[in-house]
């Protein structure tokens, strides 16, 4: 088939199906969309570069690239996912072929709840310092332990889970990769109060839960691996991710771009506001340009360490746009609630920075990483690299 | 004599296969040629120029890079020239291809010729009121020019002088100007002022003023992206190689971090310098923001890369023989080139404000 066809088709297939979406987009969850994304799912566009078996349609990059832009061009949703779906490429990769069966599809199609259930109190940089624990029991495993800052969890289905299953080997090596059912008596989720006001993380308690044997992804033990295709999925999107702040929801919109904001404020002739604006934007292309290179030079499938540097690119970006923002609003940054929907971004983003800075990996820990696996800089010594788990100093 | 200012032929597009293969000529005749005792060499000497260095550039093409087939050029567009550049300012190399870039857009016909197999070579002042430096005061009765072009990047060397001003371009011989060298801080970007006092040829209006200046900050952002690259290599190399407390330095996460920070910074420079290129190249709608922002990016990132990498090398970068001081020199004299990065965020801007 030529491109042309290809386009085509994709292009009548759009024309009959797509007629627009209710614009609401939550990120954890059951997926308002998924009547639509299963749609796209079953046409094969959700994830062209996957093998026909899997739900693919063995693309070249170049060529789902022009499913992707077919997509983009209409607005639509749920086109790509090969490149950007946490879930099913985690799950793609490493899952036995029976619960691939099941859960992929879900995935695709947004029809179950994702959570994250790495962080506990005392292993959050440090994801190998885990002491949630998973013991074989008839069928599958027990878990017990507690989880924090778990986004998303009280909607889950399904919780990425990694726990201990040997203690008596040095701390990557005893850790094994389940997806954990989250409908179930042993998993309690308690709503903790973010510095934004919200609660969309969680502490979670896990006592006495039951995973079955075919939601282990990976070998056992051999979980640390697994875990790195999930995070390197989960950074890059969080570094192509145009995060920008919430807009001001309920209230009257204005034009929040920048340099709209900017002018809106009466400031735009101001040549240090000029100047500030100027770079933020100029940060922003800078970032997308970046991505463009890394996805042009990464092999479909794998995860480019380039791409490691959009999430650090990120963090700076938002940190110094909030910086801005509440600069251009001056007094009225003071204000909230709906009627200053400006003052109400600028906080929002002011505090959701660091949701981009702090999860998924800090921006030292990421820098260790660009500096380690990309730049091949020694590693730093680790104390409790060689040492049963059993006998690392906790806290 | 007025020559005309049609330029029939459009560049040439090379596959990737030719472009690897003609950014390896250059990187191997580089190589050869412009070793880092070899720019230090050029650097000490009175001129600041090596005449066999740059027949040597000129057989191999570059000089001609942009420059129409029919002028014996080899037609390529800005992209291409980019990559050179890239090259270029790895090598540090001393040479007026940034000058000659620019003249290949202001130039037709003989003079062309001459630039294109690098008999005879050209600087460029820029000396209009809408000009951003403030450097230059020339006045123009007729076709005789007066003032002074000031800081004009090789013109010690050049045979010809192209000066572009607001409603014309003018050619004038060596001979006929008064140049001044001025004594740089950066060795290896000579500068002179460059004082007129008589006839000049109007070689055409300034319709190509812009067009020429794009592709000057083309080529510099080009290079400033290639050399951040080179002294970012130098410094993690050497991260990796120094030891103290009995470890290399690069496992310290103070040095660690830095590098993080400044691969952060030569890749933005690279991705800026390229997009601007392209855009360029194909005369996107959206340029006029694209090369100001390459202007900043490139000149900023250069001079971070090259100041954060003297600090993660400690006191050996701080000796004459190391070659850290030369980047740089780079990175700052080229940020002043063009004017400074304020200047272009400025321009950049009030692009996005006219696109908006
Ligand atoms: C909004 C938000 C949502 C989140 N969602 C989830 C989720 O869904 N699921 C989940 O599992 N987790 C989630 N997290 C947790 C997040 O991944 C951790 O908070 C993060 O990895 C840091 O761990 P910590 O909070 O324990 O901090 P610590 O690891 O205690 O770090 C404290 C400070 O020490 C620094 N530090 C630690 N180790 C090093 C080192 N080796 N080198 C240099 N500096 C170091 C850190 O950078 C930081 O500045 C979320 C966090 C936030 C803020």
């Amino acid at each position: 088939m030529t491109s042309d066809h290809l386009q085509a088709e994709v292009d009548a297939w759009l024309a009959t199906h797509w007629q627009g979406l209710p614009a609401h987009h939550e990120s954890f969850g059951r997926d308002p969309r998924s009547a639509w994304l299963a749609k796209v799912r079953d046409a094969g566009w959700a994830v062209p570069r996957w093998d026909a078996e899997w739900g693919g349609r063995n693309l070249s990059n170049e060529r789902a690239k022009i499913v992707e832009r077919a997509f983009a061009a209409v607005g639509a949703p749920g086109a790509g996912q090969d490149r950007s779906n946490l879930w099913a490429n985690t799950a793609l990769a490493h899952a036995t072929d029976s619960f691939k069966r099941q859960i992929v599809p879900q995935l695709l199609a947004g029809e179950v709840g994702m959570c994250l259930l790495y962080s506990e109190p005392g292993a959050g940089s440090d994801l190998a310092a885990v002491r949630t624990r998973a013991e074989k029991v008839d069928g599958g495993w027990r878990i017990n332990g507690q989880k924090v800052w778990t986004s998303g969890a009280r909607v889950a289905d399904y919780g990425m889970l990694i726990a201990r299953t040997d203690w008596d080997v040095p701390k990557h090596r005893g850790i094994s990769f389940f997806f954990l059912p989250m409908k179930q008596d042993g998993v309690e989720v308690r709503p903790l109060r973010q510095i934004t006001d919200e609660a969309h993380f969680n502490e979670v308690f896990i006592t006495d839960a039951f995973v079955p044997e075919e939601n282990l992804l990976g070998p056992l033990n051999g979980g640390w691996g697994v875990l790195q295709t999930a995070l390197a999925y989960e950074r890059s999107v969080m570094g192509d991710a145009a995060r920008g702040p919430r807009s001001g929801a309920g209230g009257p919109k204005g034009d929040h771009s920048l340099l709209g904001l900017a002018r809106e404020a009466g400031r735009l002739d101001e040549a240090v506001v000029r100047q500030d604006v100027a770079q933020v934007i100029a940060w922003r292309v800078l970032n997308k340009l970046n991505t463009a290179r890394a996805k042009a030079e990464m092999a479909q499938g794998t995860s480019s360490p380039i791409m490691s540097l959009g999430k650090l690119a990120m963090s700076r970006i938002l940190h110094e746009e909030a910086r801005v923002r509440t600069m251009l609003l001056g007094s009225e940054s003071l204000l909230e609630g709906p009627e200053h929907p400006r003052a109400e971004d600028a906080n929002f983003l002011a505090f959701n920075a660091y949701f981009t800075s702090i999860g998924g990996g800090t921006d030292q820990i990421q820098r260790n990483i660009i500096g380690e696996r990309v730049l091949g800089l020694p590693k730093e010594p680790e104390v409790d690299r060689t040492i049963p788990f059993r006998e690392v100093r906790a806290g | 004599m007025t020559d005309t200012l049609v330029r029939p032929e459009t560049p040439v597009a090379l596959d990737s296969v030719d472009r690897a293969a003609l950014i390896d000529s250059v990187r191997r005749s580089l190589a050869d040629r412009c070793t880092q005792a070899d720019v230090r060499r050029i650097m000490d000497s009175e001129t600041g120029h090596d005449p066999a260095l740059w027949r040597a550039l000129a057989e191999i093409g570059v000089t001609g890079l942009t420059a129409p087939e029919s002028a014996g050029g080899a037609g390529l567009g800005a992209i291409e020239l980019e990559l050179i550049m890239e090259e270029a300012g790895a090598a540090l190399l001393p040479a007026p291809l940034i000058s000659t870039a620019i003249a290949t857009v202001l130039l037709d016909g003989e003079r062309l010729a001459s630039i294109v197999d690098g008999s005879r070579i050209a600087a460029v002042a820029f000396a209009g009121t809408h000009d951003w430096t403030g450097r230059s005061d020339v006045r123009i009765a007729g076709d005789r020019l007066s003032g002074t072009a000031r800081f004009v990047p090789d013109a010690a060397i050049a045979d010809t002088i192209l000066v572009a001003t607001d409603d014309a371009v003018f050619a004038v011989d060596r001979g006929d100007v008064d140049v001044t060298p001025l004594p740089v801080f950066d060795r290896t970007r000579r500068m002179a002022d460059v004082a007129f006092h008589g006839p000049a040829t109007r070689i055409g209006d300034a319709s190509r003023v812009a067009a020429a200046r794009d592709i000057g900050i083309v080529a510099l952002a080009g290079e400033q992206a290639g050399a951040a690259r080179r002294m970012f290599e130098l410094t993690v190399a050497y991260a990796t190689e120094r030891h103290q407390f009995g470890r290399a330095i690069g496992s310290f996460q103070a040095i660690k971090h830095m590098a993080a920070d400044l691969l952060l910074e030569s890749e933005s420079a690279t991705s800026a310098a390229r997009d601007a290129a392209r855009q360029v190249a194909e005369g996107s709608a959206t340029k006029d923001a694209a090369v100001p922002l390459a202007a900043f990016a490139c000149a900023d990132a250069f001079v971070r890369v090259a100041k954060d990498g003297i600090q993660m090398h400690g006191g050996i970068a701080f000796t004459w023989d190391h070659p850290a001081h030369l980047y740089m020199r780079r990175a700052r004299s080229g940020a002043q080139l063009f004017g400074d990065s304020s200047h272009w965020r400025e321009r950049y801007i009030r692009a996005l404000e006219a696109q908006a």
